[in-house]
């Protein structure tokens, strides 16, 4: 379905946002105050773009904010980004997002206001961060782990060593081993694809497999990951995203966070209870040895800068850290950091941006995850009528050779799809695409 | 440089000539002329060149870079020349490849300068092919493309920026492609009315055809030997001056026009400015013929009406020879070569807004003498204008007189007199058709050198990609990695 999306605010998360979604036949427009920036963007990305300010009426309707399917304002001012959606709603905008910088808005009932005010949907993306992070520490031994309905499928992104199992064998191979996980993508090299019957896994690829919780440990085995306990966990810097990920980690570890800027250590320790909180600087190696960087189970790297995250947790792995985690905001870092062998990356636009970007796909569309550092999404579609989808089985469907249907939630029960699944109204249908695939696929669900 | 997918798109916009070639066939045919298998192996040998470029490097990215953009641009206005060159050859209209090309430069370039000596005695189908030339380049080959084929996806913007340079973007729409389809149906559309018009006011359908063809393109080859001095008609002359001059305003002032927000676009600057100039050298030279010449009160605006207008715009009709005025009047219809319609409009020359921006910032220069720390920005449309964009235009400015001086001295190789060459240069360069001396509007350029031809061919591309696009090809930073 073709949108008419406003983003105000040209920012990381703007751009990106107007990026991915030009790609996909939506008319944008992209309005910020600074004329220089969006002449460079515009030259290089298909849309509209307007100068003029996210809170001025006038700008807005020069926008043509009045007839937008979607409005999102992700300026930085979270302020500013409210008062634009509530203009928006007011012109005429059908849908609108607004980017917050406070967790108290995010309050489920507190989102009934905001409803009210005319902002649909909020984004925090410093919380959508501190999410991952938690999910990241939870999960040990992979990339990428996104659970479908709360955990009845789930999308493992793991890293191959010499030591696996499974390195040198086909595709074939392994559906025989187990026939409740499917392998749906290999990434190589920073390009992602997908694997066919004959397609041999490398050492060194990052392999997505879709399963359901039972048969986690036995994908674990396949790869030859051993599964270990995180109790100690070192933070390096202060900022909003290591106060939520502390927050939402709760009392069963032991966790230090190792802040530059005293005035926010104090603050930080008078915020966070379950957290000790040290004031030095993180890039001096003896303080870090002085708290004990050996012995900590997982290091999570969060200053403002990405090139000291990188290079953090580049040290703290060959101190021995096992699970390392680095906020990095620049996107052409995150090849290089993937490369690098840090456990798992953090990238708030991304983030952001995947998630609003699930308001652009219809209704049937009921999550999507934009993969870090590679052109691929994952989706899971809610099959609510008769669609092309439903007509036949799989293997006789002539789905797009740059998406695979991965699994299959039906009822409470999630198993993995075969070229003999048939889908059923109802269901909810996890798929791996390419970016080049999703305008086909979506002609599948609707 | 991505050779083969510059290579591809080239094969595929040729496809499109072959297409329009048809179109001349069909005209041909109707008439039943002498051109209809001319024009039948030029189409084919179009389509066919193109079909093979397309099908060798089929299998290439379509990821286009700037750089591609330029060469396939400048590229293809020669090649379009080329092939379109085609039909007078094999129809021993215009035997010699010389005079072919420069014709079909001329046409698609919408200069409107012409080596026919006889217009008249071609077929129906050679003259439409003419008249088509000039309507695609008015807007543009690559607008066209981009608004029928659905298939150069981020390259398209490259290419666009090329062919449409100016000195700001506008878009009609978000995306390329709907832009190209707007922009070609704004054409479409006036286009059929002024025909409609023109048809009514007495000319034959297949003259109204042509010539609102050419009058939308602000190309200006006309059916006729004496141009629109053919018809005496005042109704036909008022037409084609409304016409001219809504083809050499702002498209998107057009569109909010036809779209009902006319007290938008009447605040557009540059059109107040183009209409100013244009009343401003109408009363000039109006006054001018009023005093010198006995043609009456009504003919003598009209007179002056249609030569500004028709100069001013770059079409290049005639209904009067203005090599016989006072040389006052001459000389003063000479500055208007160097305006140029408003910026996103077909017409070519410096542009309206250009003017505008420099006339400005020339100005503003004084009170900055005075207020030495003061920041003055040039205003446009009420918005400040970036010294970047300042800056480009100084540099178009300069490049545009260092061309047309050092090219007219060129000239002087080839031409007898000053006049005849700076009005040949002048008139190349800015699109417009008419020169001085001996390239009046009651004379040709058959007569011209061979290598002048070529010379003024080459600078009619300049001008008309607005220079930069080709001179950069030129300069030794495009070639390095």
């Amino acid at each position: 379905m073709k949108m008419k999306i406003v983003i105000a605010g040209a920012g990381e998360v703007g751009t990106h946002l107007a990026k991915m979604l030009s790609k996909e036949k939506h008319d944008i427009i992209l309005m910020d105050e600074d004329s220089e920036k969006l002449h460079q963007i515009s030259s290089h990305i298909d849309l509209l773009t307007v100068t003029g300010y996210a809170n001025s009426i006038r700008d807005l309707q020069e926008a043509g904010t009045q007839d937008a399917d979607l409005f999102i304002a992700v300026t930085p001012f979270e302020d500013r980004n409210i008062v634009a959606c509530l203009i928006a709603k007011d012109l005429g905008a059908k849908r609108t997002v607004a980017r917050v910088n406070n967790g108290e808005f995010l309050n489920p009932h507190n989102r009934a206001r905001f409803t009210k005010f005319g902002v649909d949907e909020i984004i925090y993306p410093e919380n959508l961060a501190a999410k991952e992070i938690v999910n990241s520490i939870k999960q040990v031994g992979t990339r990428e782990m996104i659970e479908f309905s709360g955990g009845k499928l789930i999308l493992m992104g793991i890293k191959v060593r010499g030591n696996a199992p499974i390195v040198n064998r086909t595709m074939e191979d392994i559906s025989l081993t187990d026939e409740a996980i499917r392998t749906v993508a290999i990434s190589r090299e920073n390009k992602v694809f997908i694997p066919r019957g004959k397609s041999v896994i490398l050492n060194g690829d990052i392999v997505f497999f879709i399963t359901n919780k039972a048969n986690k440990d036995q994908i674990f085995n396949l790869c030859g990951k051993k599964i270990y306990e995180i109790k100690n966990i070192m933070i390096l810097g202060g900022s909003r995203i290591a106060q939520k990920a502390v927050e939402k980690l709760g009392d069963q570890y032991h966790i230090k966070i190792i802040e530059y800027d005293r005035d926010r250590s104090i603050r930080l320790a008078g915020k966070l209870r379950n957290a000790l909180v040290i004031h030095g600087d993180g890039r001096n190696m003896e303080l870090l040895k002085e708290e004990s960087l050996e012995k900590m189970d997982a290091f999570v790297a969060v200053t403002g800068n990405s090139e000291t995250n990188i290079l953090s947790c580049q040290l703290a792995k060959s101190i021995g850290v096992k699970r390392t985690i680095a906020e990095i905001e620049n996107i052409d870092f995150l090849n290089m950091a993937e490369e690098m062998g840090i456990g798992s990356i953090i990238n708030k636009k991304l983030l952001a941006a995947s998630y609003i970007y699930k308001y652009t796909m219809g209704t049937s569309v009921s999550q999507v995850k934009c993969l870090t550092a590679s052109d691929a999404d994952v989706f899971e579609f809610e099959v609510k009528n008769e669609s092309k989808i439903t007509s036949k089985p799989l293997r006789e469907l002539s789905f797009p050779e740059d998406a695979i249907v991965g699994g299959v939630i039906r009822g409470d029960k999630g198993f993995v799809a075969t070229g003999d699944t048939q889908i059923k109204i109802g269901d909810l249908v996890v798929v791996f695409a390419l970016t080049s695939a999703i305008s086909k696929i979506e002609k599948f669900f609707n | 440089m991505n050779f083969k997918l510059i290579f591809r798109t080239l094969g595929l916009l040729l496809i499109v000539e072959g297409i329009a070639m048809f179109l001349a066939l069909i005209v041909a045919l109707i008439y039943n002329g002498t051109d209809v298998i001319a024009l039948c192996q030029s189409a084919l040998i179009c389509m066919g060149t193109g079909g093979i470029l397309f099908f060798v490097f089929r299998n290439t990215g379509k990821e286009m870079g700037k750089r591609e953009g330029f060469v396939i641009v400048s590229l293809v206005w020669v090649l379009f020349s080329f092939f379109g060159s085609l039909p007078f050859i094999l129809s021993h209209t215009i035997p010699d490849l010389t005079n072919a090309f420069f014709e079909t430069m001329s046409g698609f370039t919408t200069t409107g300068s012409s080596i026919l000596n006889d217009i008249e005695s071609l077929p129906n189908g050679i003259l439409f092919w003419r008249s088509m030339t000039q309507w695609l380049g008015g807007m543009g080959i690559i607008v066209l493309s981009l608004a029928i084929l659905p298939i150069f996806g981020i390259g398209g913007m490259q290419l666009f920026s090329a062919e449409v340079p100016g000195p700001v973007a506008d878009k009609l729409s978000p995306r390329i492609q709907a832009t190209a389809k707007k922009l070609w149906v704004i054409y479409f559309i006036f286009t059929v009315a002024e025909m409609l018009l023109l048809w009514i006011g007495g000319m034959s359908f297949f003259d109204a055809i042509n010539h609102s063809f050419t009058t939308m393109a602000t190309g200006g080859y006309s059916t006729k030997q004496a141009s629109i001095a053919y018809w005496s008609s005042p109704f036909i002359q008022y037409v084609i001056i409304f016409f001219m001059v809504v083809a050499g305003t702002n498209f998107t002032v057009s569109y909010l026009m036809l779209t009902g927000k006319f007290r938008k676009a009447i605040q557009n600057e540059e059109l107040k400015y183009y209409l100013f100039f244009i009343s401003v050298f109408t009363l000039i030279i109006f006054g001018g013929l009023l005093i010198s010449n006995e043609l009456g009160f009504e003919q003598s605006f009209r007179d002056a009406l249609f030569q500004v207008v028709s100069i001013l715009t770059t079409t290049g009709y005639a209904t009067a020879d203005y090599l016989h005025w006072t040389p006052f009047l001459t000389i003063v219809l000479f500055a208007v070569f160097f305006f140029g319609g408003s910026a996103g409009s077909t017409g070519g020359g410096l542009k309206i807004m250009r003017i505008v921006l420099l006339l400005k910032n020339s100005y503003y220069e004084l009170h900055r003498l005075i207020h030495p720390k003061a920041i003055i920005p040039v205003r446009f449309n009420q918005k400040p204008v970036s010294d970047q964009i300042i800056t480009n235009v100084l540099a178009f400015f300069m490049f545009y007189f260092v061309i047309f001086f050092s090219s007219s001295v060129l000239l002087m190789l080839v031409v007898p007199d000053l006049p005849s060459a700076m009005g040949a240069v002048a008139t190349s360069l800015g699109n417009i058709g008419p020169g001085l001396g001996i390239f009046g509007p009651a004379e040709n350029f058959s007569a011209l050198h061979p290598a002048g031809k070529w010379f003024l061919s080459f600078l009619m591309l300049l001008g008309r990609l607005e220079l930069f696009t080709v001179l950069v090809l030129f300069s030794p930073a495009f070639w390095k990695r």
